[in-house]
């Protein structure tokens, strides 16, 4: 999925640079407004379908909770502290980082507010999710098992998932998966957030 | 955008009802992934039309790629000292009620 996912910007920004589609341009505000609400929808299903998840929580206690939070909070304030160095205001900074690694999402949300900032959020998630898949052995060896959650962010409960669940026990897997599963619920709503801060 | 947030809100409530409810019978459900995965293909190819033709954008990609480095190494260190500082209450917890280090 993820080569096919790469395949299709690669090859809109090839026909977009080569050739740009006047009527594609003119009309792409709307498609993706569309789009993204089809999509959205399906986001719900898919949350909607993990019924477990809630009992878990309960399981383990609500200072679980306190994982997904702080990544959050450390996805959000790295990038804005990243954002004072390359000299990017707070809100387009925040709003890049508040993608927690959730590429696809993330730059499709910021498409129709600038391109400009959606290729910086689709790059800077996808490199999160490559840098994550690298070192996250690393970490759960030389720091722990539950920080081990943190470089993935969304892609907890996914693609990040079976390596987490490798590098650590099972129990820290089930702390990723619902980790991941609140991340991805908070993303489509903390984009638009923080970009209108 | 504060009304776009609801409409986002509500969209995806309702496909968690949706979800929830199991209101999509199983073998629609695996058709609804296909038309998901090339609704989000075709999205992100009208996605890379935007980005391709903004003069702005192509010539700045390395710019922003370097950019994204940058942004997301600050992300992912700051996540993880967040967890370091939170786990250490957390494991406190823990040792009281199991007597154990579980992570």
């Amino acid at each position: 999925m993820s080569f096919r996912i790469i395949l299709a910007v690669l090859g809109g920004i090839l026909l977009g640079y080569f050739f740009s589609p006047e009527f594609i341009l003119s009309n792409s505000d709307i498609i993706i407004d569309i789009g993204l609400c089809l999509l959205l929808f399906f986001v719900g299903i898919d949350i909607g379908k993990n019924k477990e998840v809630l009992h878990r929580i309960k399981e383990m206690g609500f200072k679980i909770l306190l994982v997904p939070l702080m990544i959050i909070l450390g996805s959000i304030f790295g990038s804005i502290l990243a954002g004072f160095i390359i000299k990017l205001p707070v809100n387009e900074s925040g709003a890049v980082g508040a993608g927690l690694g959730w590429y696809t999402l993330s730059a499709m949300m910021l498409t129709n507010y600038s391109s400009e900032l959606s290729t910086l959020a689709f790059l800077t998630n996808v490199v999160r999710e490559i840098l994550g898949l690298m070192i996250i052995p690393f970490v759960a060896k030389h720091i722990g098992y539950l920080e081990s959650i943190a470089p993935a962010g969304a892609t907890a409960m996914d693609t990040s998932l079976p390596l987490i669940s490798k590098s650590t026990d099972s129990k820290t897997a089930i702390v990723s998966f619902i980790t991941g599963m609140i991340l991805s619920t908070a993303v489509p709503i903390l984009v638009p957030i923080m970009i209108s801060i | 955008m504060g009304l776009r947030l609801i409409m986002y809100l509500v969209i995806i409530f309702l496909g968690g009802i949706v979800g929830y409810k199991r209101l999509v019978h199983k073998n629609i459900m695996g058709k609804m992934n296909l038309i998901q995965s090339i609704c989000l293909l075709f999205l992100l190819f009208i996605m890379g039309i935007k980005i391709g033709g903004n003069e702005d954008v192509t010539s700045s990609f390395f710019r922003l790629g370097f950019q994204a480095i940058i942004i997301s190494i600050f992300s992912i260190a700051l996540s993880i000292l967040f967890i370091m500082i939170i786990k250490k209450f957390m494991i406190n917890d823990g040792e009281k009620e199991e007597g154990k280090n579980e992570f």
